[in-house]
């Protein structure tokens, strides 16, 4: 790497890059993340520095935001390029699958109100994240949730570019980037946001769909299928499929827990028609934030607990199996032999 | 992009002093009998590029334009010496159509189209064989990005210019000679040194001279500083004053001889440039 980072330890690894932790040693060794870019295939080296991370570096450096994570550095050394960031301690994801948290309304209406206004940013300066889903959104000890990874992110506005539709992983992508939409817009991060929100009510993800035909059934399953009335202009997109026709289920059915408002909220972040969605402005204007319980303060929002102790645990989950499978085995024998008796 | 401007790179790192400018530039200026000999050497090489990118690769002209600029800031912090030109031009246009994301450059054309078009438009000017190859292209593109400080969004006058002379309502008349007088600030230091926005209006300000158009009324509601306006058009008219005594035939040969050359970088098979450490 360089002198003035030290690498500790991998905290990850993509397909497009390795992050790892670090310290800065010119800046009394504060903890730093450094994502290392793969040089992939020969076709690429052959092609400069690295497209995604560039489009990465040249948004970041326009960009400062309390909720969007900045770009501290860019070391680079031939065709190897490494972005330096500030280290974050966990992410959405982390905290949504760690079971022994828990998470209180005003703790779901903290993060829902960070994402947004880091997303209502991007969106007031035309860009579009296309890529939001909770290992995306970060979280540091202090609770401070920040977006990160814009190696899919675009300018959009500009008008007749036609934009790809392969973008967002799949659970979190809106049905008009399914039926392959080339002119999208705000929309389909909105979308992202809702399915986010419904994330952290559930626990479980709230449309996970196995192949791409196979997310709009599941989105249609829940949200009914699109026809004329509730998505107008659905049939005139590239890979538009007929569905069967199915009713909607209810919000409220799904989500017994959530107030009004919230239910309101996600109802608006959600409409199948790109064009009825609310605007990350609009959503948080919204009653849910301005009704109690107020947002959780950052110092008291849950932390998962770190790494090794999650480790720690899996180890003695497995250690505890392992002893029970030999008990089973051993109580299955005394019975077998009970039988035999 | 159509970011905010007032919150941008280009604002905030990127709006050069023309003292500033001048201070760095100091010591490449001693190398020709004058300022205005420097000056004219960059006209050549944002021609250079302009012919590169537009006939021969067919680039949007806002590539092009992202390109000079990136070629004249670099050059407003390093000397002709640390990078040749004829490098870091085809460089500039590198990477510039990486960011604007359109279409895509590969550095092996780029440097198939350099070659053949010094061969036929520039063989009096560069009279060796073209030798800057893709690789050579791709280790220059880190040294730019490096030397930009990673800033790589720019903004342009074009999209103000449109948005203007649509209010004003003379969008026939005037567009074009103001898109046109656009273009030639990126032949000297004024694209750098003032906001796109108030060179849009210096545009069409020029422009209505010249088609003898009363925007007086229209300007007067900006509620903008006209002697800004003015400050800006006279170094316009400076430079068309300077650019009539361009003789490129001439002029350029003996402007490269006197050019610092490069001296542990840029020339061919050398490795990585990198005048800073």
């Amino acid at each position: 790497m360089s002198k003035r980072y030290r690498k500790l330890d991998i905290l990850g690894e993509g397909q497009f890059a390795t992050v790892y932790r670090a310290e800065d040693t010119e800046r009394d060794n504060a903890i730093v993340a450094v994502k290392k870019i793969k040089i992939g295939q020969r076709r690429e080296a052959r092609d400069g520095i690295n497209r995604t991370a560039l489009r990465e570096i040249k948004l970041l450096q326009e960009l400062h935001h309390p909720h969007i994570l900045g770009l501290l550095d860019v070391l680079g050394h031939k065709s190897n390029i490494s972005l330096i960031f500030d280290f974050m301690d966990t992410d959405l994801e982390m905290i949504i699958k760690d079971k022994s948290l828990l998470l209180p309304p005003g703790v779901v209406k903290a993060y829902s109100l960070m994402i947004l206004q880091g997303l209502e940013y991007l969106h007031a300066h035309w860009i579009l994240h296309r890529d939001l889903k909770p290992n995306n959104l970060l979280i540091n000890k202090d609770g401070v949730l920040k977006i990160t990874d814009f190696g899919l992110a675009k300018a959009y506005g500009s008008p007749n570019r036609i934009m790809t539709h392969q973008v967002v992983t799949r659970w979190y992508r809106s049905p008009e980037l399914l039926f392959g939409a080339r002119l999208y817009s705000t929309g389909v991060d909105l979308w992202a946001v809702g399915c986010i929100i419904a994330e952290m009510l559930l626990r479980l993800p709230f449309l996970p769909g196995e192949t791409d035909l196979g997310q709009l059934s599941t989105i249609f399953e829940f949200f009914g299928s699109p026809n004329e009335e509730n998505w107008p202009s659905v049939k005139s997109l590239p890979d538009y499929v007929e569905f069967k026709p199915s009713p909607p289920q209810s919000f409220r059915d799904v989500f017994s827990a959530a107030g009004d408002d919230l239910i309101h909220l996600l109802e608006s972040c959600m409409k199948l028609d790109p064009s009825k969605r609310c605007t990350a402005s609009q959503a948080l204007q919204s009653s849910y934030f301005s009704n109690p319980p107020g947002p959780t303060p950052g110092p008291r929002l849950p932390m998962p607990r770190s790494r090794k102790e999650i480790e720690a645990d899996i180890e003695h989950e497995i250690m505890a199996s392992r002893k029970r499978a030999l008990d089973d085995s051993q109580e299955g024998q005394k019975v077998a032999k009970r039988l035999n008796f | 992009m159509a970011g905010n401007f007032w919150e941008s790179s280009h604002f905030k790192e990127w709006l050069l002093d023309k003292q500033e400018i001048e201070v760095w530039r100091q010591k490449d200026v001693s190398y020709f009998s004058s300022s205005e000999d420097y000056q004219k050497l960059m006209i050549f090489f944002a021609n250079f590029i302009q012919t590169l990118g537009g006939e021969q690769l067919k680039l949007r002209q806002q590539v092009i334009s992202t390109a000079i600029i990136y070629f004249r800031r670099f050059y407003s912090r390093h000397s002709l010496g640390d990078v040749d030109p004829f490098l870091l031009g085809p460089t500039c246009l590198y990477l510039a159509s990486k960011v604007e994301e359109c279409g895509v450059v590969q550095p092996g054309t780029l440097y198939i189209r350099c070659k053949s078009l010094i061969r036929q438009k520039y063989q009096s000017i560069y009279n060796q064989d073209y030798s800057y190859k893709a690789q050579l292209i791709m280790e220059c593109e880190f040294l730019l990005l490096e030397m930009l400080d990673c800033c790589l969004i720019v903004y342009h006058p074009y999209r103000p210019l449109t948005q203007y002379v649509t209010d004003l309502g003379q969008e026939d008349i005037l567009l074009p000679t103001a898109w046109k007088i656009v273009n030639d600030t990126y032949r000297s230091d004024i694209c750098m040194l003032y906001p796109p926005y108030l060179i849009a209006l210096v545009a069409i300000h020029m422009a209505a001279v010249v088609h003898k158009k009363d925007v007086k009324a229209w300007f007067a509601e900006l509620s903008i500083d006209m002697n800004k306006i003015i400050e800006i058009t006279n170094l316009i008219l400076d430079l068309y004053k300077m650019w009539k005594s361009y003789d490129e035939a001439k002029d350029v040969p003996e402007l490269l001889a006197k050019m610092p050359k490069p001296t542990k970088c840029g020339s061919p098979g050398e490795p990585t440039p990198s005048p800073n450490k």
